[in-house]
């Protein structure tokens, strides 16, 4: 049992994932000798070495388009993007590309890269280092989607990501990147593309992930002060979807709240409400509601704890779930 | 003399704490505003942090070496002026720390709500005033955009100008059509044959409820028996009763059972003295003060106790995966007379409660299905169920399965009648507490041998109560 | 890290005035200012350091998120921003606080940006001073554009210096990998835009040496996209100006554009976020302190007489008031709104987000008002939302 710090579950997995196999190899800006903005890299080019620790050029897309070259050859790259709004300039090879090589070829070739990406508010930051793009990747056909919400899963699941022979968006929440936990590694880790009940309830079932998945848990303990038990699901895989925990869970409470950081038009709530909808539709309460960040571009970081979904917030919508 | 207090910030890498490495001032120096105060190292880097604040260094309130939280109080500074700085706004950082990673430190995270003002409404909101603020939109001026172009000379337009992008679409108000309920009140209506169009909804803003479906459903005319409204009719007429509600659901479902389960019954009749003794000793228990208890709870135990022997009167016919399913759970159905009809709602995994859980279940889905409460999910997943008749005075029946289970037990009337007793030269008549009990069951699913076996065992608990311990 | 030592004989680059303070000629660029520009370059550059040094102290205080330092770059920003004309507008990274400083930005619009009170909250129009740019090259492209509709304009080759107007655009060493800047260059020389483009090579893009970025030197790149480019000691003020005064004329006479490749070190960290002593060594430092752009300069003017100890020492008392002050008005900025931000969204208002912003009003009116508590005696920001403002940081000012 030790505990670690999400930043150094990550880097634990992915020096795992170098160990085990020579072809993975790390590219990103500042991930070499600095060993990330983050640390989440520290100390893995000087025992692995230059060539299996790139520090890349700055150009993102110069990055993954690399890496999909590599991957052609035979590796299997692991990119960071080095936050969150600096991913578009690599959005075109991401989609047109990574996403479509094992399907233009029929099968033939493999796409096995991770991308690995800082993302989601909360840090103080300036422009373009609080976003959440992760609707963008999920909407894609070919690319698998998925993100952490603690350390425990952090590691295991980079380690599975790298291990997958799909291409995967790997979002990691930034503000959570020091929270701490303890790993048994004794223990089994859960499927990569699995959700996972967080914490049990029977009145309202709270749909989250990254980042968002530790302010329900706050909400719940608040909720239970009110004498509602309220179940919180760590959706975990964004693409594919776990639609079998959330359905189960909806069958169970009949009230469903989705929340994420992402702005509410068309993120992950409307595809969750679309598909809880059309599967549990006799199950439901009240209709599936959704918390998200407004519809505009992400504010000055001064009045982003506003913005963001927060207990209140969550709690509000729980409120008039109940109503119904 | 005004006393400021300097906290440790977050040096701009998001960490939780640092270790306070090197004091550069010591109590009495005097700093001006950005002196370097002390030199502080997180996980990765050492950082100088200079002071805000100019004056004398009044206390130094951690030590070198410490490892300190980012929030805490680390030097003192009286600026030497007038007033003392008000208290902190905010609390002493006890709640929990949620790191952040850039310049403005952790966020105190609490799991509290913030409280909100208190009327009778809070934030509930039906659909209708959900709707209701949807109803304005105001529009946003325009930029202006008054400063001089930058060109000097421009071109004149050739052409006509473009149209404009025109009016925004309204707003949306849905107007909530003609018929509103909820999407499982609506199944039970479905289910129940209720026309949700000729109902006038009881719930806010004139939503249809549960209740008003179920009662709905009932008869024109209240009844306590199960007899369906006889309409007075004329000598030689024929009196017409529309198929609808619990007779037309109770026909479906006979017809479905009797004609996918090939039925076999078996009966017995039994001496059921010593039940009814210990019926009259449970009911002065205290266990059972508020319960009602009869024949029919021990009937019930029996039953789930017989069940263990021969499981097969507890198992399902899986047409589609070729398979009998063992049931692991008992769903004992009770057959319930009700102003509406005849229903059979379930208790849920009966096997696995206590005679006082099971007489509270019994009651419970009795008195719920009277008033017509019942839920969809407790009509469904039964797996073997229990029919008094005997409550209507007669002794057998043949029972027809409720549709997707294994087994039925029909409870006849339990009365005096002439029994043999003793054996030997002991052996004599005697009035004793006798009734029959008849089983149908799936002959998919078990044999004679099985059903059989059931019946006896349930016979045997019944007659001998203690006995159930064998079980 | 491969050696970056720079020396003025081993680089081939632009210079007027030694790391000592001696003139210097060159047979192509010539400074012929007096002494007293050279004065006020002094002053320029040395507020210039203040103000930087002043945000990096309130970063490490609480009270900015992020301060990205400009410190030893100030020549290369005071030398080619003091060589703007009246018309000149400026495409800035997120670094060019003496660029800033030259156009009358006041830097209190950029310690708001780094505080989090907005993004870019100064007029970009009207200082010609465009806002400032977070990914890293896209300005270039923005640059690029808008000196491709000056020259529609006609703004450019009239020969009269009341019209005729050029755009600089600045980007660092890094900047120079995205595909964005090279597409600046292809179009910028396809379309001969009137545009100037400064590259401040600080040797360092976070922890990447240019070495990565580049095998060669910058300023050759020009000469494949088809235009000039000239490499100056981004820390010798007169070279910079001269060699940005030179570019410009070039630019507005319809010339087309041109690069320049300040070479100067980024004295301080990438950001207050980034530690340099993980990647770079502290000789290194001193190498480059030697070479300081305003110590020579307070050098040539001791030499040459015209800056005396009071004239430093008043530069100096100025630049601390300066400073003292900003820290003020600072501390003094009031808090955002966030319901203000659903109206800057669209020109033109979507019935959807207007809905939106009356439902979160709504919303906040549920909740009691948080009690104000006054912040160092200055008037509590009271919001709209009845929330408390952010704390400046539990560290911070109380």
């Amino acid at each position: 049992m030790i505990t670690l710090t999400m930043a150094k579950a990550l880097n634990a997995g992915m020096r795992r994932a170098l160990e085990a196999d020579p072809k993975v190899v790390i590219a990103g800006e500042d991930v070499g000798k600095l060993g990330g903005v983050f640390r989440v890299t520290e100390g893995l080019q000087k025992d692995f070495g230059e060539h299996r620790v790139i520090d890349s050029p700055l150009a993102e897309s110069g990055i993954v388009g690399t890496a999909v070259g590599m991957a052609l050859r035979g590796y299997r790259p692991v990119c960071e993007i080095q936050f969150d709004g600096f991913v578009y300039p690599a959005f075109d090879q991401i989609v047109s590309q990574l996403a479509r090589l094992h399907y233009r070829s029929r099968g033939l070739l493999q796409m096995p890269i991770v991308i690995r990406v800082p993302y989601g508010g909360g840090i103080g930051a300036v422009e373009h280092h609080s976003e959440s793009p992760e609707a963008y990747f999920c909407h894609t056909p070919g690319l698998k989607v998925v993100t952490c919400s603690d350390p425990v899963d952090a590691y295991w699941m980079i380690q599975q990501a790298i291990a997958s022979d799909d291409p995967i968006i790997f979002f990691e929440p930034k503000r959570r990147y020091h929270e701490r936990a303890e790993l048994d590694e004794s223990l089994a880790p859960a499927p990569l593309h699995s959700a996972r009940v967080a914490r049990p309830g029977t009145d309202v079932t709270l749909i989250a992930y990254g980042p968002m998945v530790k302010t329900c848990l706050d909400a719940a303990e608040a909720a239970a002060e009110e004498g509602h038990q309220l179940e919180v699901i760590d959706l975990r895989t964004l693409s594919p979807l776990d639609m079998a925990v959330v359905y189960e869970s909806v069958q169970k409470t009949g009230r469903v709240v989705t929340v994420h950081e992402a702005q509410l038009n068309l993120g992950l709530g409307a595809e969750l409400a679309a598909r809880i909808t059309e599967q549990c539709f006799y199950s439901l309460e009240a209709p599936v509601l959704r918390v998200g960040g407004f519809d505009i571009p992400y504010p000055p970081s001064r009045v982003e704890e506003e913005y963001l979904p927060d207990l209140d917030r969550v709690l509000d919508m729980v409120d008039r779930s109940l109503a119904y | 003399m005004a006393l400021h207090t300097f906290r440790l910030p977050d040096p701009g890498e998001g960490l939780l704490e640092a270790d306070i490495v090197t004091w550069r001032v010591a109590v009495g120096d005097q700093v001006k505003i950005n002196d370097i105060l002390v030199e502080v190292e997180t996980s990765k880097s050492l950082v100088e942090l200079p002071t805000p604040y100019a004056g004398t260094v009044t206390e130094l309130l951690v030590n070198e070496g410490d490892t300190v939280d980012v929030g805490t109080p680390i030097v003192s500074i009286d600026d030497g002026l007038g007033a003392q700085p008000p208290a902190e706004p905010n609390g002493d950082g006890s709640e929990a720390q949620v790191p952040n990673l850039v310049g403005y430190g952790p966020r105190s995270a609490t799991a509290k709500r913030r409280p909100r003002r208190g009327t009778g409404d809070g934030p509930v909101e039906t659909h209708d005033q959900i709707a209701d603020t949807f109803s304005t939109y105001a529009p946003v001026s325009r930029r202006a955009d008054d400063r001089e172009p930058l060109q000097a000379e421009q071109d004149a337009p050739t052409g006509a100008p473009l149209p404009g992008p025109g009016k925004t679409a309204p707003a949306a108000t849905p107007s909530g059509g003609a018929v509103l309920a909820k999407p499982p009140v609506r199944k039970l209506a479905k289910d129940l044959g209720v026309d949700l169009g000729s109902l006038v909804g009881t719930g806010p803003g004139g939503v249809i409820t549960r209740d008003d479906v179920t009662v709905a459903s009932k008869p024109a005319e209240a009844a306590e028996e199960i007899s369906t409204p006889v309409a007075t009719r004329a000598a030689s007429e024929d009196v017409r009763i529309p198929i609808k509600g619990v007779r037309k659901s109770t026909a479906d479902a006979m017809v479905r059972s009797a004609f996918s389960a090939p039925h076999v019954s078996v009966w017995l009749d039994c001496d059921v003295t010593a039940t009814m003794q210990l019926v009259e000793r449970l009911k002065s228990r205290r266990e059972f003060v508020d319960l009602r208890v009869s024949a029919l709870v021990i009937v019930a135990k029996a039953v789930c106790l017989a069940l263990r022997r021969t499981p097969e009167l507890n198992s399902l016919w899986d047409e589609a995966a070729q398979h009998i399913v063992l049931k692991s759970s008992i769903n004992l159905g009770i057959a319930t007379a009700t102003p509406r009809g005849l229903l059979v709602p379930n208790i849920k995994g009966a096997g696995s409660l206590s005679l006082v859980e099971l007489a509270a279940a019994i009651q419970e889905v009795v008195t719920t299905a009277r008033d017509g409460k019942t839920r969809p999910a407790d009509m469904a997943g039964g797996t073997f169920s229990i029919t008094n008749i005997g409550v209507f005075g007669v002794d057998a029946g043949t029972p027809i399965l409720n549709p997707g289970e294994s087994g039925i037990l029909c409870l006849g009337q339990v009365s005096r009648r002439p029994w043999v007793v003793g054996d030997g030269a002991e052996e004599r008549i005697e009035p004793r507490w006798v009734t029959t009990l008849s089983v149908s069951f799936d002959h998919r699913l078990a044999d004679g041998a099985q059903g059989s076996t059931f019946l006896a065992d349930v016979a045997a608990i019944l007659r001998d109560p203690a006995l159930a311990l064998l079980y | 890290m491969s050696d970056i030592s720079g020396a003025s004989g081993e680089v081939e680059l632009v210079q007027l005035l030694t790391p000592e303070g001696e003139r210097l000629e060159h047979p192509e660029y010539s400074f012929s200012g007096d002494d007293d520009q050279i004065k006020n370059f002094y002053h320029d550059m040395v507020l210039t350091r203040r103000v930087d040094a002043e945000a990096t102290a309130l970063q490490r205080q609480g009270e900015l998120g992020l301060w990205a330092s400009c410190l030893g770059q100030e020549a290369a920003q005071v030398g080619s921003g003091r060589a703007l004309g009246k018309q000149d507008f400026v495409f800035p990274t997120y670094r060019e606080h003496g660029v800033a400083w030259c156009l009358g930005v006041d830097p209190l619009h950029l310690l708001a940006l780094f505080r989090g009170i907005d993004l870019g909250g100064w007029d970009s129009e009207q200082s010609r001073f465009h806002l400032y740019t977070i990914v890293i090259g896209a300005q270039t492209l923005h640059a690029t554009g808008y000196a491709m509709g000056v020259e529609r304009d006609g703004l450019v080759g009239t020969g009269d210096p009341d019209r005729d107007m050029a755009v600089v655009c600045y980007f660092g060493d890094g900047a120079t990998s995205e595909g964005d800047v090279n597409e600046a260059f292809i179009f910028a020389s396809s379309y001969n835009a009137p545009i100037v483009f400064i590259c401040q090579n600080n040797q360092w893009a976070i922890s990447e040496p240019i070495e990565r970025q580049s095998r060669i030197p910058l300023y050759r790149r020009a000469s494949g996209f088809g235009f000039p480019g000239v490499r100056v000691d981004g820390n010798d003020v007169l070279a910079v100006y001269a060699a940005t005064t030179a570019a410009l004329e070039r630019a507005r006479s319809g010339s087309g554009p041109s690069l320049i490749e300040a070479y100067t070190y980024r004295m301080g960290a990438h950001t207050t976020s980034d530690d340099p002593t993980k990647y770079r060594l502290a000789d290194e430092l001193e190498h480059w302190r030697l070479k300081d752009p305003i110590e020579r300069v307070r050098a040539y003017l001791r030499r040459s007489g015209s800056g005396d100890e009071p004239f430093f020492a008043d530069v100096e008392a100025e630049a601390s008031d300066y400073a003292a002050d900003l820290r003020a008005r600072c501390l003094a900025l009031p808090d955002p709104e966030m319901l203000d931000f659903f109206d800057w969204v669209y020109a033109e208002q979507t019935t959807h987000l207007a809905e939106q912003k009356t439902h979160y009003a709504e919303y906040l009116a549920t909740f009691e008002d948080v009690s104000q508590a006054p912040v160092d005696g200055l008037a509590p920001a009271q919001s709209a939302s009845g929330r408390q403002p952010q704390p400046a940081y539990p560290g911070g000012v109380h």
